[in-house]
């Protein structure tokens, strides 16, 4: 079945526990004389049902050929609002129109009679702003089970012995155990051995919401800051770039400005911030890496501080590079630290204009990505985990990304991490090559950054829907190649291994692939 | 001490001068190596002792050294005098007033290389620079260094007899195995391959006779007779009649043709060869022509685009063009362009494959634009011409047979700048960008291309140094005569053709060409965890487009009486979508066929349509970026990830002759059995299977530019302070005034 656009289901279709039957919902299905018309931007009117759930909106087309579906978290939806009036036609047609926080926007016609939009607004209305209605959010009321449990993804203590912390730098603090010095803070702290406990308390008294400062990847400044070289980075505030992906929107959604492309995504500026952002984390890389501490800070410390830590950080460690290590890094940079997902993605929240919100993180992901593409054998992970990262960002299936800071309760949920970590080897790099203290300096210049157009244009028709990159699948294909020929060629030499048949022994010389070896070591795993 | 290294026969030194400094970095002289400066016939050659630091490089051409350019390849000699605040272009045969401190040179491929004169004897520097000016720019054709690289096979050599000629396309020197399309055979072959039956090969221009432009054989429809054809000749822009490219498997053929000169003729004309046409198709479809004049950018466009791309690419500061660069980038229009070609190409393949009519593709003189068009088309349908051999008979076949007039397009003889076009660097350019979007399809890589690319400033290809195969026959006629070499019975001198790939390189080097994920006839892959062998058969390729599917026929019914000659040159302004209405949905057939092809799973060994968007359409890095140290990623790029294919297939590789060798020897399997496995040293892989783990990690060596390296050859240079970009402005990047005394001070 060809589905257009691509419906979430793309991914999520990797978890049936989440199948579209079993997942608890309260399901409204208009009955069938009451037809829904989706306006879409590519193919016009297409007749047909619309399914709502307290998890996502489903819709698939009647007669168009093949059919059309759209499958949306509820979470995903930013903005519902009634449009048109009785005579009202076209594109302005008497309907709804719904905004979504994940590039696209949706537009459906409905009859006047019989209440259909009216019935359809509330429920949407309701469901899609659990907060705003007194409800709870999605991933509350998931029951979905997986093999692993992702909340276990980072152990701080762990981590922190991984970077040879306490030492006689730096020693570890259960202050905050019970949030009293910083709520937004972790329980579990690092700082100066020299700091002692009073200092710190004295300190969070000046410091903004007591946000003391705390190592990130083992790095800090002096106490007072003395001798401190002061970098300004250039990096705008969380309004510019909320600005700057509305205008990217803009020239991608529904269609992509074909006549000056290039100018007009240098006008969205979304991509001089990216650059902007990733030369900030290498010139703190730098400086770590040169034997210099980075006190990195922005008003509160968890936006830019964050990405600029978290890249640093990948740029330094390639144990972020891996599949868990990069768990570990959104948990500890991210989460543990306490950027306001809750607040700068807007989470069931009818608010659709808060100007607390912004895609600080959608931002950090993509800088991710632009690494990924210069060195593509650098990360065991791959796209699809960004994309899967950024769509339940949005989805509230998942307690990942609900929350403002550790502190408020997310046992009750499920960890996105329990979803990627139960089906590794879908979001494995087939390319990846371990390279333990290799540090990575992207090039931070626009003649290698490029709009992530798999993330940003998917929703076009006219785009071919890859679910994987076409090099990655080939090298897939040639490993399973590979180990098909060392099957046969094992049976061959088992069946020669009797004394009558002599006539190969020598006949090849197996030079450095031998497949002797390589049988051994790939026999391994199973 | 220093010898001239590789020397190619009757290679002669022009001029020499010792102790002279090439540049290394851009702004220190860190690093900077000495040595001695030469101008050959053939080139700019630095010879050092010295090595170059941080570097090692891994592909060595064999016609060139490390620092050498060919002089074909300098596009402008500048001299400077630091002391005086001079510069001056030079130009063939001129004079220099000053004594150069330093010598910069420009070149076609994008290098900027720099030499200081501080230590050198000032009048041998002097002559060097104006023998590299004088030499860059010869008078005439023979004096490109291919006739005396050519000639040297015939020298002393009595027995004229004794030198093999080439049979069946089959160079004995090269091992060329692949048709050039300069005999009746190969067009034959072309025939049958892909079953044109009502087609046939044409001899009428059999020593140039009616047209000193076309091939000596080319291909009509059968219906038109010798005695049509040259009855038609002269209404025809330059006597070229329409030549046939291609048929498609549902009979559609692709024609090219000039424009009709006499209008009085046009009507009565178009109405003849168009029937031929129909008559040659087995469903006897229509016939549409596109107007390629009217629908693409001309080719001063496509020069001045080039331009501006090479000034924001090499030229511009590094920091100070960061700001601006996508909104520069869109201004140079060499994108947009390049997004052109594909476009009206693909809408081609929509009539081709979507409405089943033959085209015909109408250019003025038919040399420029079609060349690129009808090659586009045919690597979007045929998949013969995504393997190697297949794309190098397609240059041959669109390109070099057809005319292209690659000698003035290039301007190797530097005499009218307004003919210079970089038609077949827009080509390459498309190609990469299909290749970018399908990287399983093609047997070559981009480093194919762009080393292709660089082979037009070489000037000893048959290839690349004629406007025409009449000129190519007509100049080596005259040197032979003026330099008493005996031809024997030939026609021509021999050239090497590009094509012969050892002239350059060795095996190994050349299988940098060799793309590890080629998915081609005959490739095994493995689908949904079974190994299969892709194995086209000339019924399957045939059937997918015969059976035609019943959503096409209905396109077909629908805008069928709009689409047909009687509305000439509309083809493509009908098609061409208008964006104030498309807002509304209104989707052509065009776009209609190309969003159905696209929700299907595509077939490497079908049609390829590339995706149009201009979000989709990339700048080729490797060819515009590999010079610009500040773009270059040490350890990435898109080659770390070939390196680790590369090793991977090459493993592959070898446990598949490991097993062919087991069936071989199993009497059982004797009937079945292959060729002899190839040595194990005869890998198509550049990076072979490691033993070590260690070996599969990315070498240091690798970087964003492999196999090329900035290191040397990007040295922009500021003049007193002053970026040199603010004294380049205009058109032509670099000025041809007299001097710039004191501008700067």
């Amino acid at each position: 079945v060809r589905s257009f656009p691509v419906p979430l289901a793309l991914f999520l279709s990797r978890s049936p526990s989440l199948s579209f039957t079993r997942a608890p919902s309260l399901p409204l299905s208009l009955s069938p004389d009451k037809d829904i018309i989706y306006i879409c931007p590519f193919s016009g009117a297409l007749k047909g049902k619309v399914f709502i759930t307290n998890y996502r909106l489903y819709f698939k087309s009647a007669d168009a050929d093949p059919a059309v579906t759209l499958d949306v978290p509820l979470g995903a939806i930013g903005r519902v609002e009634k449009m048109g009036g009785a005579s009202s036609r076209g594109e302005n047609s008497y309907g709804l129109d719904i905004t979504c926080k994940d590039m696209r926007n949706l537009r459906f016609a409905l009859k006047q009679e019989g209440h259909s939009r009216r019935d359809i607004f509330d429920i949407l209305f309701k469901y899609a702003f659990p907060l705003s209605h007194g409800l709870l959010l999605f991933a509350y009321l998931s029951q979905e089970k997986f093999e692993e449990n992702g909340w276990s993804v980072y152990k701080p203590m762990e981590e922190f012995r991984r970077q040879g912390l306490p030492n006689d730098k730096w020693r570890v603090t259960f202050i905050n155990a019970n949030y009293e010095l910083c709520d937004t803070y972790p329980t579990i702290l690092v700082v100066p051995f020299k700091a002692t406990e009073e200092d710190l308390r004295k300190v969070c008294t000046f410091r903004s919401r007591g946000r003391i400062p705390a190592t990130g990847g083992g790095y800090e400044g002096d106490d007072a800051y003395q001798n401190a070289e002061l970098v300004f980075l250039d990096i705008h505030n969380i309004h510019v770039m909320r600005e700057s992906l509305k205008k990217l929107k803009d020239i991608v959604y529904p269609n992509v400005e074909e006549s000056h492309w290039l100018s007009s995504l240098e006008s969205t500026h979304w991509l001089e911030h990216i650059k902007l952002v990733i030369s900030g984390a290498i010139q703190v890389a730098d400086k770590i890496s040169g034997g210099n501490s980075v006190v990195v800070h922005c008003s509160d410390g968890w936006d830019r501080t964050a990405q600029l830590t978290s890249l640093a950080m990948l740029m330094l460690d390639s144990h972020y590079r891996t599949l868990r290590g990069f768990q570990v890094l959104l948990e500890k940079e991210w989460i543990g630290f306490g950027h306001k997902f809750a607040n700068r993605i807007g989470h069931g929240d009818k608010n659709h204009a808060d100007q607390d919100r912004s895609p600080i993180f959608v931002q950090f992901i993509d800088c991710v990505w632009q690494m990924t593409k210069q060195f593509p054998t650098a990360f065991e992970f791959n796209e699809r985990l960004l994309v899967t990262i950024l769509d339940h960002l949005f989805s509230c299936r998942f307690g990942t990304f609900l929350f403002n800071c550790e502190r408020e309760l997310r046992s009750k949920t499920v960890s996105l991490w329990s979803l990627v970590n139960s089906d590794l080897s879908f979001y494995q790099n087939p390319f990846y090559t371990p390279e333990s203290n290799r540090v990575l300096y992207p090039v931070a210049s626009m003649r290698h950054l490029e709009l992530w157009v798999t993330y940003y244009i998917r929703w076009n028709p006219r785009i071919r829907q890859q679910q994987q990159s076409p090099v990655e699948q080939r090298y897939i294909e040639l490993l399973a190649l590979r180990d098909e020929y060392l099957k046969k060629l094992e049976e061959l030499q088992l069946s020669d291994s009797s004394p009558n048949s002599s006539h190969l022994s020598n006949s090849s010389t197996p030079n450095a692939a031998s497949p002797t070896q390589h049988i051994t070591h790939l026999h391994t795993p199973f | 001490r220093f010898s001239l290294k590789p020397k190619c026969h009757r290679e002669i030194v022009v001029n020499e001068v010792s102790f002279v400094r090439k540049c290394i970095g851009a702004d220190s002289s860190h690093g900077d190596l000495w040595g001695k400066l030469i101008c050959t016939n053939f080139k700019v050659s630095f010879i050092t002792h010295d090595a170059l630091p941080m570097q090692r490089f891994q592909v060595a051409n064999r016609l060139l050294g490390e620092h050498d350019v060919p002089l074909a390849c300098v596009e402008q000699v500048v001299t400077v005098n630091d002391a005086k605040g001079k510069q001056k272009v030079l130009c063939s045969n001129q004079k220099l007033k000053f004594n150069p401190t330093e010598l910069i040179l420009y070149c076609k491929d994008f290098r900027i290389i720099r030499f200081r004169f501080d230590e050198a004897g000032p009048q041998s520097a002097k002559k060097v620079c104006l023998a590299i000016a004088h030499y860059s720019q010869p008078a005439d054709p023979q004096l490109l260094f291919g006739f005396e690289y050519v000639g040297k096979q015939y020298y002393g050599s009595l027995a004229i007899n004794s030198i093999p000629t080439r049979v069946n396309g089959v160079d004995p020197g090269g091992g060329l195995q692949m048709p050039l399309f300069d005999r009746p055979s190969e067009w034959d072959r072309e025939i049958k391959r892909t079953g044109a039956a009502e087609w046939r090969v044409c001899s009428i221009n059999e020593g140039y006779v009616v047209s000193p432009s076309l091939p000596e054989y080319f291909v009509v429809p059968v219906s038109l007779a010798d005695q049509d054809l040259k009855q038609y000749l002269c209404f025809f822009t330059a006597h070229r009649i329409p030549l046939w490219c291609w048929n498609h498997p549902n009979g559609s053929a692709l024609v090219r043709m000039a424009s009709i000169s006499d209008p009085l003729q046009q009507r009565k004309l178009d109405q003849r060869i168009c029937s031929a046409i129909t008559k040659s198709h087995p469903q006897r479809s229509d016939v549409l022509k596109s107007d390629l004049d009217k629908n693409l950018p001309n080719i001063q466009d496509i020069q001045a685009a080039f331009v501006k791309v090479r000034q924001i690419c090499v030229i511009e500061p590094f920091e100070e063009s960061e700001e601006k660069w996508l909104s520069s980038m869109e201004s140079s229009r060499w994108l947009e362009y390049v997004r052109a070609f594909l476009k009206h190409s693909a809408e081609v393949v929509y009539l081709l494959e979507g409405k089943h009519v033959s085209v015909i593709l109408q250019e003025e003189e038919d040399r420029d634009l079609s060349c690129v068009v009808s090659s586009l088309v045919q690597l979007m349908l045929d998949p013969h011409f995504r393997s190697l051999t297949g794309f190098q008979s397609l240059v041959q076949k669109e390109w070099v047979m057809a005319g292209h007039r690659f000698l003035d397009r290039c301007n190797h003889l530097k005499k009218n700048d307004k003919e210079e076009s970089p038609l077949f660097q827009l080509f390459l350019d498309c190609v990469w960008q299909i290749i970018n979007q399908y990287p399983a399809a093609f047997e070559f890589t981009e480093m194919y291309l762009t080393v292709l690319s660089d082979s037009m400033w070489i000037p000893v290809f048959s290839t690349f140094l004629f406007n025409c195969p009449q000129q190519r026959t007509e100049n080596s006629m005259d040197f032979a005569k003026s330099k008493c070499i005996p031809v024997g019975g030939e026609k021509a001198l021999r050239f090497p053709p590009v094509w012969d790939w050892s002239q350059q390189f060795t095996p190994k080097d050349q299988a940098l060409f060799n793309n590890p994920m080629y998915v081609g006839k005959g490739a095994t892959c493995v689908q949904n965890g079974a190994v299969k062998s892709f194995r086209r058969t000339k019924k399957n390729y045939s059937s997918t487009l015969r059976g035609m599917p019943s959503s096409l026929r209905n396109i077909l019914m629908d805008g069928h009486d709009s689409l047909t000659l009687t509305r000439r040159n509309s083809l493509v302004s009908r098609l061409k979508p208008d964006f104030s209405q498309i807002r509304e949905v209104v989707e052509s057939p065009t776009e209609r066929f190309f969003r159905d092809w696209v929700s299907r799973p595509a077939d490497l060994q079908g049609m390829l349509i590339p995706q149009l968007l201009p979000s989709h359409l990339a700048l080729w890095r490797l060819y515009f970026l590999r010079w610009v140290p500040e773009a270059s990623i040490p350890k990435g790029g898109p080659v770390t990830a070939y390196h680790k294919l590369s090793q991977l297939a090459d493993e592959v590789e070898k446990l598949q002759s490991q097993l062919r060798q087991y069936k071989g020897a199993t009497p059982a399997s004797t009937k079945t059995s292959t060729p002899s496995a190839p040595p194990s040293d005869h890998s198509r892989m550049y990076f072979k299977a490691g033993s070590t783990h260690a070996s599969s990690s990315t070498p240091e060596y690798l970087s964003s530019s492999f196999p090329f390296s900035p290191v040397g050859n990007m040295c922009r240079r500021s003049i007193l302070g002053t970026p040199l970009s603010k004294f380049l402005n205009g058109a032509k990047i670099w000025l041809s005034t007299e001097t710039l005394a004191n501008e700067a001070l």
